[in-house]
Formats: C-alpha cells, sequence, structure tokens
C-alpha cells in the first residue's frame, strides 16, 4: 500500500513537472515579450527620469530634479487637473452605459446580433477616424448646430472643441460614446455566466425585473464591474489621441484639453526631454497603479475573477 | 596683321578672364575640393505629392550633374517623433529638413553637424542667403544648416470684398481699424473682417511692428509696454467685433477662413499656397505685405538642409546640400513656384496670385527663434491667447503668466 502511494506520488511528481514545463514553454514567447517589451521599457524610463537626458543619450544626472521640477510645473497641473476630471466623468458613465448595452442585447429581442454588432462597432473604428468626423459635425457650422438652430429656431455656433468650455466635455462624450461597446462586451460575458437558477428562485419570491436586477444581477457582476472599472481607469487615464487631433496637440484651447500624456508627449518630441518625460510616465504609472489597488480594496479581493 | 594680333591677344585675354570668372563660380556653386561618391540618403516631410514630386525633380537634377552621388529619397510622416528615434539609433538621413523652430534643441543635442569646416574647405559662399534666415541656424559662431526655402507672414486679402470699400489694402494699424470697420456690414453669418489665430505664431508679429521685444540680453520682456500695447491692439480687433478666432469662424486654421469666405483679411503665409487655390478656385484674393506699426516687421519661418554627425557619407551629404541650398538647385526647387527662395541672387517670377508682395518683405521679416526650452512658453502662450480671446484672461493676466514661464526656463 505504502509502496504503490509512494510510486503513485513520484509518478505524479515526474508528472507534474512535465506538465509545468510544458506550459510554462507554452507561455515563454508572450512572457518573454512582456519581460522585453514592457518591464524592460518600464524600469529604464525609471531609470532615465533620475537623468537630464536628450536624443543622444544622457545629458547630466539629476536625481530627483525633474521630479521636483514635476511638483510645481503649471502645464502638469493642469494637465493632471484636467485628466482626473476626465476620468472622474468618463469611467462611471461607460460602466453605466456598457453595463444598459449588455442588459439590452442579453435579453431575447429581435434583431439581437445586429444590435451587438452595432453597439460594439464605435469600439473597432479608429479613434482619429471618429474625432476627425466628430470635428466637422461639432464645427461652429455644423450638423449639430443645425440641428439645434432647426429646434430653437435661433441661430446657433457654438464651437464644440474650440471653445474651453465645451471641448474637454465634447471630447468625454465621444469616449464614452466610443469605448462603450468594449464594456457592454465585458459585461455580456459575465452576464450570461449567471445561472438561471438565481432568477428562477428570485421569480418565485416574487421579485419583479427592477428589484431582480438591483438585488441579483447587479451584485452577481462584482468581478466584471472590477475589471470594467480598473480597465476603464486606464483607459482614461490614458486619454491621448483626441485631444492631440482636437488641439493640434496645442492641449487649447485655455488648456481645456491639455491632458497627462499628452503633455508627456509634447515633453518629448516637441522639447526632446526624454528624461523630464519619462518622469511624467512613472508619475502616471504611480497614479495608476494606486487607483488600481484601491479599486482591488473596494471590490474585494476574493471577488477577483 | 596687328589688328588680327590685337584681337587675338583682345581674345585671349578675353578667355582668361573668362575662364577665371567661371572657375570662381564653380568653386562658389559645385565644391571641387570635397570628392564624393556613394549614396546619399534625403529626408524630410511631405505637404503635397505636389512638392515631394519637385523635390525628386531637383534630386534627378543633382544625380545628371553628380553622376557618382546616388541620392535615396524619402519623405518620413511624424517627422519630428521619427527623427528623434532616428537620432537615439545613431541613423540618421544623411541630409535633412531642419525647421527653425527646432534648431535650438537639435542643435545644443548634438543632433546637427557644424558646416564650417565644409565652407572654408570649399570656399562656399554664404553671402546671397538673407542673413535674417541663415542666422536661425548658427549658433556660437558655427553654421549648422543654410534655408532651403522660407515664407514670412503676409496678408491675405478678399479682393472682391476689398474693391466694395475703396480697394486699398490697408499699409498702417489704423488703416487695418478703418478698413476691418467698412467691411464689417459685409460680413454675414458667422464671418468677419479679420481673421486672429490665438496663436502667438501670428500675433507677435504686431509686437515687432510695436518695437517691442520678448527677449533682451536673455531677459524675458512680456510684462513691457512695448508688448502689451500690441497685443492689446491684436486682442482689440476681435474685442470690436472686427475680427474672431478660427474657431468662433467656424474653420480649422484662417487661410481656410479666406477659402470660405468667412473672413475678408487673415495673415498667413506661403502655405497658403497651392491650398487656397486647389481648394477655393473661385475665391479671389491676393496677398499683401503686413501692415506697419511704428516699424514695418514680420515673422518668417524657415526650413534648413543640415546634416548629423552620426552622418555615414558626410562629403557626398555636404556636395548636396550645396547644390539643393545652391544657385542653381534654389533656383530649380523655386521655379514651379512653390517656395520663396532663402538666397537673394535666386530671382523667380512667380504665377499669380503673384507672391511677390511675400518676398518684398525679407529685409524686415524676423526668425520665430527661440532658445532650447521655449516650446513649453508657447505653449502656455498659445493657451493663454486662447484664454484671452474667449475673455476669460487679461492681456496682462496672461503677460505675468508668460513672463513667469519664461523665467522659470534653464
Amino acid at each position: 500500500m505504502a509502496t504503490v502511494a509512494k510510486k503513485r506520488g513520484t509518478t505524479l511528481g515526474r508528472e507534474s513537472v512535465r506538465e509545468a514545463l510544458v506550459g510554462y514553454a507554452f507561455v515563454f514567447l508572450p512572457i518573454a515579450s512582456f519581460l522585453i517589451f514592457f518591464m524592460y521599457p518600464l524600469g529604464y524610463a525609471a531609470y532615465i527620469s533620475f537623468f537630464d537626458w536628450g536624443a543622444l543619450g544622457k545629458i547630466e544626472s539629476v536625481g530627483l530634479g525633474n521630479y521636483r521640477e514635476l511638483s510645481h510645473d503649471f502645464l502638469f497641473g493642469k494637465a493632471l487637473k484636467n485628466t482626473l476630471r476626465y476620468a472622474v466623468i468618463v469611467v462611471p458613465s461607460q460602466m453605466a452605459l456598457g453595463l444598459l448595452l449588455a442588459v439590452i442585447v442579453n435579453n431575447a429581442l429581435r434583431f439581437r446580433t445586429f444590435f451587438r454588432a452595432a453597439f460594439y462597432f464605435p469600439a473597432i473604428a479608429g479613434s482619429i477616424a471618429i474625432t476627425a468626423v466628430a470635428t466637422y459635425i461639432l464645427s461652429a457650422d455644423g450638423l449639430l448646430n443645425a440641428l439645434i438652430s432647426a429646434i430653437t429656431g435661433e441661430t446657433y455656433d457654438h464651437s464644440w472643441f474650440g471653445e474651453s468650455d465645451t471641448a474637454l466635455q465634447s471630447i468625454m462624450a465621444l469616449n464614452i460614446w466610443t469605448t462603450s461597446g468594449t464594456m457592454m462586451l465585458f459585461y455580456l460575458a459575465s452576464l450570461q455566466s449567471i445561472p438561471t437558477d438565481v432568477y428562477e428562485a428570485a421569480a418565485i419570491d416574487g421579485a419583479g425585473a427592477w428589484r431582480t436586477f438591483w438585488k441579483v444581477t447587479f451584485p452577481l457582476l462584482k468581478p466584471a464591474h472590477f475589471f470594467v472599472a480598473v480597465v476603464s481607469v486606464i483607459g482614461a487615464l490614458q486619454v491621448f489621441d483626441q485631444a492631440f487631433f482636437v488641439s493640434g496637440g496645442g492641449g487649447g484651447p485655455n488648456y481645456s484639453t491639455m491632458t497627462i500624456v499628452l503633455y508627456l508627449y509634447n515633453t518629448a518630441i516637441e522639447g526632446a526631454r526624454f528624461g523630464y518625460a519619462s518622469a511624467i510616465g512613472i508619475v502616471l504609472f504611480a497614479i495608476i497603479a494606486t487607483l488600481t489597488l484601491i479599486q482591488r480594496l473596494l471590490f474585494g479581493r476574493a471577488e477577483v475573477a | 596683321m596687328r589688328y588680327r594680333i590685337a584681337v587675338l591677344v583682345m581674345g585671349a585675354v578675353a578667355s582668361v578672364i573668362f575662364a577665371a570668372g567661371a572657375q570662381s563660380r564653380t568653386v562658389i556653386d559645385r565644391p571641387q575640393a570635397v570628392t564624393a561618391s556613394g549614396t546619399v540618403t534625403l529626408s524630410g516631410w511631405s505637404v503635397s505629392t505636389t512638392e515631394e514630386d519637385l523635390l525628386q525633380q531637383v534630386v534627378r537634377a543633382f544625380e545628371r550633374t553628380h553622376p557618382n552621388i546616388d541620392v535615396k529619397y524619402d519623405a518620413i510622416p511624424n517627422y519630428d517623433q521619427a527623427m528623434l528615434a532616428k537620432f537615439s539609433a545613431r541613423q540618421p538621413p544623411d541630409v535633412f529638413y531642419l525647421n527653425s523652430e527646432k534648431a535650438p534643441t537639435w542643435i545644443s543635442q548634438g543632433l546637427i553637424a557644424p558646416l564650417n569646416s565644409y565652407i572654408s574647405k570649399t570656399k562656399f559662399n554664404t553671402k546671397p542667403f538673407y542673413p535674417s534666415l541663415l542666422r536661425a541656424f548658427k549658433q556660437n559662431g558655427k553654421t549648422y544648416g543654410f534655408p532651403k526655402d522660407w515664407s514670412p507672414l503676409g496678408m491675405e486679402i478678399n479682393t472682391q470684398l476689398l474693391a466694395r470699400v475703396g480697394g486699398k489694402a490697408p499699409k498702417t494699424w489704423a488703416q487695418l481699424t478703418a478698413v476691418a470697420k467698412k467691411l464689417k456690414p459685409l460680413m454675414t453669418g458667422t464671418a468677419k473682417p479679420i481673421c486672429l489665430s490665438a496663436e502667438w505664431q501670428r500675433a507677435l508679429m504686431f509686437v515687432y511692428q510695436n518695437k517691442g521685444v520678448i527677449l533682451k540680453n536673455g531677459n524675458p520682456q512680456f510684462t513691457s509696454a512695448a508688448v502689451r500695447q500690441a497685443i492689446n491692439f491684436y486682442v482689440g480687433l476681435q474685442r470690436a467685433g472686427l475680427g474672431d478666432t478660427p474657431a468662433k469662424l467656424g474653420v480649422g486654421w484662417c487661410g481656410e477662413a479666406i477659402g470660405k469666405e468667412k473672413a475678408a483679411i487673415a495673415f498667413e503665409g506661403n502655405w497658403a499656397f497651392p491650398y487656397l487655390p486647389d481648394t477655393f478656385p473661385n475665391v479671389k484674393w491676393r496677398f499683401f505685405p503686413v501692415p506697419k506699426g511704428k516699424v514695418p516687421a514680420t515673422l518668417a519661418f524657415t526650413v534648413s538642409y543640415s546634416t548629423s554627425p552620426a552622418s555615414k557619407n558626410k562629403d557626398a551629404a555636404w556636395v548636396l546640400i550645396t547644390y539643393l541650398t545652391g544657385k542653381a538647385g534654389m533656383r530649380l526647387w523655386t521655379s514651379k513656384g512653390l517656395a520663396l527662395p532663402a538666397r537673394s541672387d535666386v530671382k523667380v517670377a512667380f504665377p499669380a496670385p503673384s507672391r511677390a508682395p511675400l518676398l518684398a518683405q525679407a529685409k524686415y521679416a524676423r526668425v520665430w527663434l527661440w532658445p532650447d526650452g521655449w516650446d513649453k512658453v508657447w505653449s502656455v502662450g498659445n493657451n493663454e491667447l486662447s484664454a484671452v480671446m474667449e475673455g476669460k484672461q487679461t492681456v496682462n493676466g496672461m503677460l505675468s503668466r508668460l513672463q513667469s514661464e519664461a523665467r522659470s526656463v534653464k
């Protein structure tokens, strides 16, 4: 008996080593590319953030100089404020809209496949292409103003991207719309993994559709909420292309579209200051990492699926 | 007989003089002291396919006269970004465009090769270049490139509208205001007499016209009276309803405002071609010199041909640079009327609508040129100016913000 057990143990041991090796062989390429293309640049960026670093490399060591400069950098302050404001509006809106769309297409409605594709479509269209079309629609003599004028009967010529009151808000609206399809997809996958018996139990207890959603569906989607929130926060804090396109890179008007990544880009490309740009990147990384950890605490570790 | 000898002698003397003259010209135009061969890579950004085709023609002309040198030209999209990556990889093109705006930063980082040893070795004559343009590519007495072409800001005016208010282009600030006032009732919808960019790359021209100075011995002068007056005049045109920003006019930039007849006057440069005539062939407009304030002045933008210390074929790069910016090369490059020559000895007959008024401003044009690190000052400056033009910031508030931003540049 003992020998059998022992023998089985060693066979299992050898088997598990073999399995592990096969496993590592399968993930070797992705892990290697992750280390080379993500971890190495991240570490290198952290390293050069302590230098005055130009296109040809090291100019001089500045210690924490870049970070000190960032702490009282007027433009960085504007960029940080805009980016946080952007995330605070965009993340909950994206999540709510994504969830709403997912619930809609999770029902047995007619043309379900069509709606699923239609809601997801903006997510696969290029963001620059969509922004380019939006600049026409939202210009002073664009389609939106023509519609408003037709409805109100008064000439309306507000330049949505061209004025600081609405430039960032227009980008927010645009991004909430384009990314909601992706959020819908995440929620839809989670919705479909909720077993039907909990709904049946709720129905027997006499819960209506509204109550079932808030008392059953919504809590059971907790892992999805966590995942969608993290993805959405990261995406929102990295907003760049729309801001770049709309302002021609300048972050205007009146700093309204100056975001952290746009400022990082300008520092690196216009100013050729790679050390300082890296410091901006590291600060952004720290912000994202902190927020992700906070979200993890909020949604609970055990729920992470 | 004697007569014959005299003729012969005169002929001989004449031919010696001619040959000497030809010899010296050859030395200037096509340096013989450098023997070069091999492949040279040439890169720039591309504004239009017309421009790319034209540069190809110039390159082919070069290859005909320099059979030992093979030029590989390509236009690079995302130019600044791509070039910085190429510099980092120590593999920049041998000859490339250098924007005057980027020159101080790129030169101070050692990305651009000084050309002085070649200039003296081959006796390349730099005198014909407009001095203000050449200065943009000089640092600490060294020359890092020769301007390939340039453009000042000129005044675009819709001539049909101008004819309806007397047909006389404004020549002073007071006349600009007066003409704009007369044009005002003719403008419909969102249109305004003048298109005013919320950009210092336009507004600064008025500062220079007002004898304003931004940097005096390295010290920023944003809060000086001359700067404030000029900016107040510029912003005042908008406050008086005589002009507005492209965003308010419903266009992307002021050239488009002329094309879409959203404005009758705009301050733009040679880049209006071939865009305006191609896109809006029915709009009648032309360039005039910009109005003068206390002094005549305008802003200019220029680009050089330069090479890098990392170039693998510096000799051939030098020969190509001296051809492209030499008299023959520049004449060919500017002959199609696409670009303005950066040399005073290249005369071009421009097709209508004439660019001659632009070129005529060469003597008082000042290149947009700032020390390393000033890109950030102007980023703040343009955001502040847009805030001023939205009525959310005062002119004084903007100028003190700029003063402190400029002081913080190391």
